[in-house]
């Protein structure tokens, strides 16, 4: 692609981004991403020159999202699921751009927090109250802003008592927990959660159960889950993902219905 | 249409990499942070080995180099000389070493955040930075104990310093970046360096090569490692040192420096285009 033409290209993205109505979170457009799997041993310099010299390619192309279009409207609560490699965590990560896609574009409106993972960056070695500053400064938090959410954080994970202990003192709940709580208690725009609900004992899933529903039509949320429960409880629609592509569309039952046939 | 297309550019800019932009420094300093209380974590000295480290390092130098092979010569305030030597070359290697090895190292924070990579490269640099400071005072007292008089030339270090940074931050970016994808070139660095420890006067004085071959000399002083260790120790402790602007002359002293800024252009450049595969590949 020549210079211009990619100039051109951002241009148009930047048409769009403009162009997106007030109403919508995220927009995504024909989205395809492939990743290039390496076939043997094509980890290290030894292998790449001899696969050069032989012509061999080294490497094999795997399709992962084939054209994915969908939007998300402010304060919707959107589910995702699919089976195990359908493509639902590359399309999260291309949504909170840790990917970047080979064509299509996502737009979003506003600011994005993804959970793709619970406690990133995290370390042992440091206090509770360090990881939660960590931790947010890697969700793009600054510290005066941690420090408005940081008491609520810990209200919720109900760990005072434990902030200025080392996180390899904790039990491995209490670390889910602190993770979780900085998850949804994240004042951003648009939530992004990959499977993360499963958290804590029944007390606290309770707790976080009633929080959800309370977020409902406030928040923009993203939810990938394998629980259809999940989907019913929480969101307004949900997207079946089957082979990088959208297989249904639409009401949650109507896809948790969708989902359940695959295996029938 | 090409004003449209500059407006896109500088927005680009301002939205994605801009370095100083508040978000990216919190972000930095808070990883610098962790990174610095984390090295000393679970020693009795804590930060003390900050200091500790490089004075036994020294003295063994000192006794072999300046005691048993009697290497120092004619220079004025040897001992001296030879700590500002390894301070300055630890500095660097530290530098190169936590930088390359950074991407690999922090690949599970980039396969699930998105943020600009080159934090995680300058953070891992910064401990040696850091711990160049603190020696340096080090250096300082050192000196003053050995009736080193005090300069304005002193001021002139931190340009050397920053020199020094810029081509350790550059092979940093550069060697990073192909490391994701070949992790030969960390062993190939190691070799590498062990290479430079010798092609750069720290251990033996210039004029111990310049005695049997000016052009040999010449050439190790074209090396910018050399010539901002030598600078260095110009400005810092003795005038009666060779240095490249005088020994090999000002137009290439100018080149060594014009090969840093290259380095560091070239492997930013080079950075930034890789950086988009790194969440996929490390």
């Amino acid at each position: 692609m020549k210079w211009s033409d990619k100039y051109l290209k951002k241009m148009e993205t930047e048409a769009a981004k403009e162009a997106i109505a007030e109403s919508i979170a995220i927009k995504v457009t024909n989205l395809h991403k492939s990743f290039k799997l390496p076939t043997e041993r094509a980890w290290g310099l030894k292998q790449a020159i001899f696969n050069r010299i032989k012509g061999v390619k080294g490497y094999k192309k795997q399709e992962v999202l084939r054209g994915i279009s969908f939007e998300v409207k402010k304060g919707e609560f959107l589910g995702i699921v699919g089976r195990n490699g359908s493509g639902k965590s590359t399309l999260l990560k291309t949504l909170s751009q840790i990917y970047t896609p080979d064509s299509g574009s996502v737009i979003v409106n506003g600011s994005l927090v993804p959970f793709i993972e619970l406690g990133v960056g995290f370390n042992p070695e440091l206090t509770g109250r360090e990881n939660v500053y960590l931790n947010g400064a890697l969700l793009g938090f600054s510290n005066a802003e941690m420090d408005d959410m940081y008491e609520e954080i810990v209200k919720f994970a109900e760990l005072e008592q434990f902030m200025d202990q080392k996180l390899k003192n904790y039990s491995s709940g209490m670390q889910v927990r602190l993770a979780f709580s900085i998850a949804i208690r994240a004042k951003g725009d648009i939530l992004i959660l990959d499977e993360v609900l499963a958290v804590g004992d029944a007390a606290f899933q309770e707790k976080c159960n009633n929080y959800f529903k309370s977020l409902h039509g406030n928040q923009t949320v993203i939810l990938v889950t394998h629980d259809m429960g999940n989907v019913s409880r929480f969101c307004d629609r949900a997207i079946l993902i089957e082979n990088g592509k959208i297989a249904c569309e639409g009401k949650p039952e109507k896809v948790t219905e969708a989902y359940m046939k695959l295996w029938s | 249409m090409i004003l449209a297309i500059n407006m896109i550019k500088l927005k680009d800019m301002s939205i994605n990499s801009n370095m100083f932009s508040k978000k990216n420094r919190v972000l930095l300093s808070e990883l610098v942070k962790t990174d610095f209380k984390l090295r000393y974590q679970g020693s009795v000295l804590g930060y003390l080995w900050a200091l500790i480290k490089p004075l036994l390092m020294f003295a063994i130098l000192y006794v072999v180099f300046a005691k048993v092979l009697r290497f120092g010569g004619d220079i004025p305030h040897y001992p001296v000389y030879l700590l500002v030597g390894t301070v300055i070359w630890n500095f660097f290697t530290e530098c190169a070493q936590q930088g390359i090895h950074a991407i690999e190292q922090r690949g599970d924070l980039l396969r699930k955040i998105n943020f600009p990579k080159y934090i995680v490269v300058v953070s891992a640099t910064s401990t040696a930075v850091i711990n160049v400071l603190i020696n340096l005072c080090v250096v300082i007292v050192f000196a003053l104990i050995n009736g080193v008089t005090p300069s304005l030339s002193w001021l002139l270090v931190p340009l050397s310093l920053a020199e020094l940074y810029a081509l350790a931050l550059g092979i940093s970016l550069l060697l990073g970046a192909i490391n994701v994808k070949f992790r030969d070139i960390g062993n190939i660095w190691d070799v590498i360096t062990q290479a430079l420890f010798y092609a750069v006067p720290i251990i033996y004085p210039i004029s111990m090569v310049s005695q049997t071959s000016t052009f040999t000399a010449k050439i190790i002083l074209m090396n910018p490692i050399a010539q901002a260790i030598q600078d260095i120790r110009y400005n810092m402790i003795t005038t009666t040192t060779e240095t490249t602007w005088g020994f090999v002359g000002v137009q290439w002293g100018l080149l060594s420096v014009a090969i840093v800024i290259a380095i560091l252009v070239i492997s930013i450049l080079y950075f930034r285009k890789k950086s988009k595969h790194f969440a996929e590949e490390v």
